[in-house]
């Protein structure tokens, strides 16, 4: 059963690689990307530093300049999704294949002991298609889960491909989107 | 990342007088950039849902007792040394929730990880 999560842990780090070098290929690298990123990162800041100036004051112009620049950011950050998203569906289909593979690979077989029981609406992931009702028993497909949680996000933002937080905190609910979990 | 942007954050890097994770292990450090202290923060708990996990693995904590443990461990931690070890003021980051939150999800499932396959390597035959 160890041997089954640790070759699981070790299934996620490869997808995650994986992944990050295929958007690095499709979309990091692309100069349209790299432009608008540092355009986003530039305006966030500057929209945040702004905001913070003149937070509380009730100037009109200031109030009309904040807006003014919220718009442009906001075009920014969509046009930022668009780009993103062409390859984001291309990985997605392929890493949807793949979990298909390793799904019937693992079909049936306990792969960890859960040291908790689940809650009800977490037994339907912990104990899908698995056979019995020991709940703390946890299939293939929440230990994948969990591993690309932690991994994925931290290779990202080791990497550096992470969005940075002032972009995603004035970018709103658009670009603050984790990337797809492959699911 | 682009070259443009990997050259300016050195400078800001360089301009610093100690590395970013040098004046993190230093009581009241300066933290111009408010970024380099949230990866601090970041990094930090990642390490501690980490351990932690390994701990609770070894020990072996069970049950609801073990997440709420988590949660309180980790929060505490991450409580004292903004407020005690590096004085911040919690304010400039948007209040403790803030910072609180950062990093908080990644960090859990790092925990679970680690806390399962502990776990089930050394104590899957005992029942529940």
């Amino acid at each position: 059963m160890w041997g089954d999560s640790l070759l699981i842990v070790f299934i996620s780090i490869c997808t995650a690689f994986l992944g990050e070098g295929l958007t690095w290929i499709l979309v990091y690298r692309t100069e349209k990307y790299q432009k608008l990123k540092v355009e986003v990162e530039r305006q966030s800041k500057k929209l945040e530093k702004r905001k913070e100036a003149h937070g509380d004051s009730l100037d009109k112009q200031h109030k009309k300049k904040i807006e003014r620049e919220e718009e442009r950011l906001k075009n920014n950050n969509r046009d930022l999704s668009l780009v993103k998203m062409k390859s984001m569906f291309a990985i997605g289909f392929a890493f949807t294949a793949l979990l298909s593979m390793f799904n019937s690979i693992f079909d049936g077989r306990v792969v960890a002991k859960l040291p908790f029981y689940p809650i009800s609406w977490i037994q339907g992931l912990s104990h899908r298609n698995l056979p019995g009702d020991n709940y703390t028993d946890c299939s293939f497909i929440f230990l994948y889960i969990l591993c690309t949680m932690s991994i994925r996000q931290n290779i990202q933002k080791l990497l550096g491909f992470a969005p940075s937080r002032a972009a995603s905190k004035q970018g709103g609910a658009l670009f603050a989107a984790p990337p797809a979990q492959f699911k | 990342m682009s070259t443009k942007s990997k050259s300016s954050d050195s400078l800001t890097k360089s301009n610093g007088n100690d590395s970013i994770w040098k004046r993190a292990l230093l009581p009241n450090a300066e933290w111009p950039d408010k970024e380099e202290f949230l990866d601090v923060i970041y990094w930090m708990r990642q390490a501690i849902g980490i351990i932690l996990g390994l701990c609770w693995g070894l020990l072996p904590l069970k049950g609801f007792l073990g997440l709420l443990l988590f949660v309180i461990v980790n929060a505490a931690v991450i409580y004292v040394y903004v407020s005690s070890f590096q004085n911040v003021d919690e304010e400039e980051y948007g209040g403790m929730w803030e910072i609180t939150k950062e990093g908080f999800m990644t960090s859990f499932a790092g925990f679970l990880v680690t806390w399962i396959i502990m776990f089930t390597g050394l104590h899957s035959t005992s029942e529940l």
